[in-house]
């Protein structure tokens, strides 16, 4: 891979994401926050952040996908468990989870 | 009329749990950046210009792998048209009269799952004309953190292991997990989550590249659908 080759993959991807972006923005032109397809566009924004947080946690790519499947439901279910144990504390849940998880996949 | 007490509100958000958050994973993507035998220009330019995690691992993964431009550019289209949808719905509550087109433009630059959930945590306890800025200082923020983070990770990859930077990973999707759940108040979010989340599953060997577009679509549009008679908080 030469060097023009990575800049220019930078270029192809940052283009790729601003269009997702820029286009949002000529999109929501004429939408209203008290409109139907506002409420609409948000609820298949958070299931479309849900549908990413789930499939990393299964079918993770890149270095996430050396770890087990199992850890990574453990770690997720001790998130949960831990934030709605603790008043919804962030950072406690968290960093549990990530604890957890760098422990798991150094003594499993 | 820019206010800057607003923008400064913004940034005073980000400081601490939402850059930790973000800025832990762009540290392990500039380590992973280094490990992969990018420089550090290459690394610093991804994200100060791309701002959108998952997209920036596929891409740095589609360059190892030997694939083309054409096959870059499509599978970041791709994992990052989530950020479309969040787009459209933040633009229509920042706007205001006074905003120039192009800073509207150049605001979306800095919408991202974290900036988004955030935003959205407090959106109701600003004012209309304050929240384009409080928005860009809370965003803009991220995104320069991120970027210094990356090249941290870059830098002083070789002091952390990599146990470690795999559990730095591993913050991201945690913290975007708690923040969804923070979201569990109106009907029509708890089901388009779950739905969200168990279409997206079932889907993948289905659609392994479209499983995310296709279960988010299908999940919002019913849980919205279901529970429209629900009132809008």
């Amino acid at each position: 891979m030469s060097n023009q080759f990575i800049y220019l993959s930078i270029l192809a991807a940052s283009v790729g994401t601003y269009f997702c972006r820029a286009f949002g923005v000529f999109s929501a032109r004429n939408i209203k926050t008290d409109s139907e397809i506002f409420h609409w566009i948000r609820c298949v924004s958070i299931a479309i952040i849900s549908a990413v947080i789930a499939r990393i946690i299964l079918f993770p790519v890149g270095i996430l996908s050396e770890t087990s499947t199992s850890i990574r439901i453990v770690c997720t279910l001790i998130l949960l468990v831990v934030y709605f144990s603790f008043k919804k504390n962030v950072i406690f849940a968290v960093s549990s989870s990530a604890i957890c998880f760098v422990l798991l996949n150094h003594f499993l | 009329m820019f206010s800057s007490q607003s923008f400064k509100d913004g940034v005073k958000h980000a400081i601490g749990v939402p850059a930790l958050g973000l800025g832990s994973s762009m540290f392990a993507f500039g380590a992973f950046l280094h490990s992969a035998g990018f420089d550090l220009y290459q690394s610093f330019l991804s994200t100060f210009f791309t701002f959108a995690l998952p997209g920036q691992f596929v891409m740095a993964e589609t360059i190892l792998a030997g694939g083309t431009l054409l096959n870059i550019f499509l599978a970041v289209l791709l994992t990052n048209s989530r950020l479309y949808p969040m787009t459209v719905n933040i633009t229509p509550v920042i706007r205001n009269s006074n905003i120039p087109k192009w800073k509207e433009y150049l605001g979306a630059h800095f919408i991202a799952v974290t900036s988004w959930f955030n935003f959205f945590a407090v959106e109701k306890s600003i004012n209309q004309e304050d929240k384009f800025d409080y928005f860009f200082g809370l965003g803009g923020f991220l995104w320069a953190n991120s970027v210094l983070c990356t090249v941290a990770g870059y830098l002083f990859s070789n002091l952390v292991s990599h146990e470690i930077l795999i559990g730095l990973v591993f913050i991201n999707p945690m913290y975007f997990l708690v923040m969804t759940v923070s979201n569990l108040k109106e009907k029509k979010l708890i089901c388009s989550i779950f739905l969200g989340a168990v279409l997206s599953i079932l889907l993948n060997d289905l659609f392994p590249g479209w499983s995310v577009l296709i279960a988010g679509i299908t999940s919002g549009t019913l849980g919205y659908f279901i529970f429209r008679k629900e009132i809008n908080e």
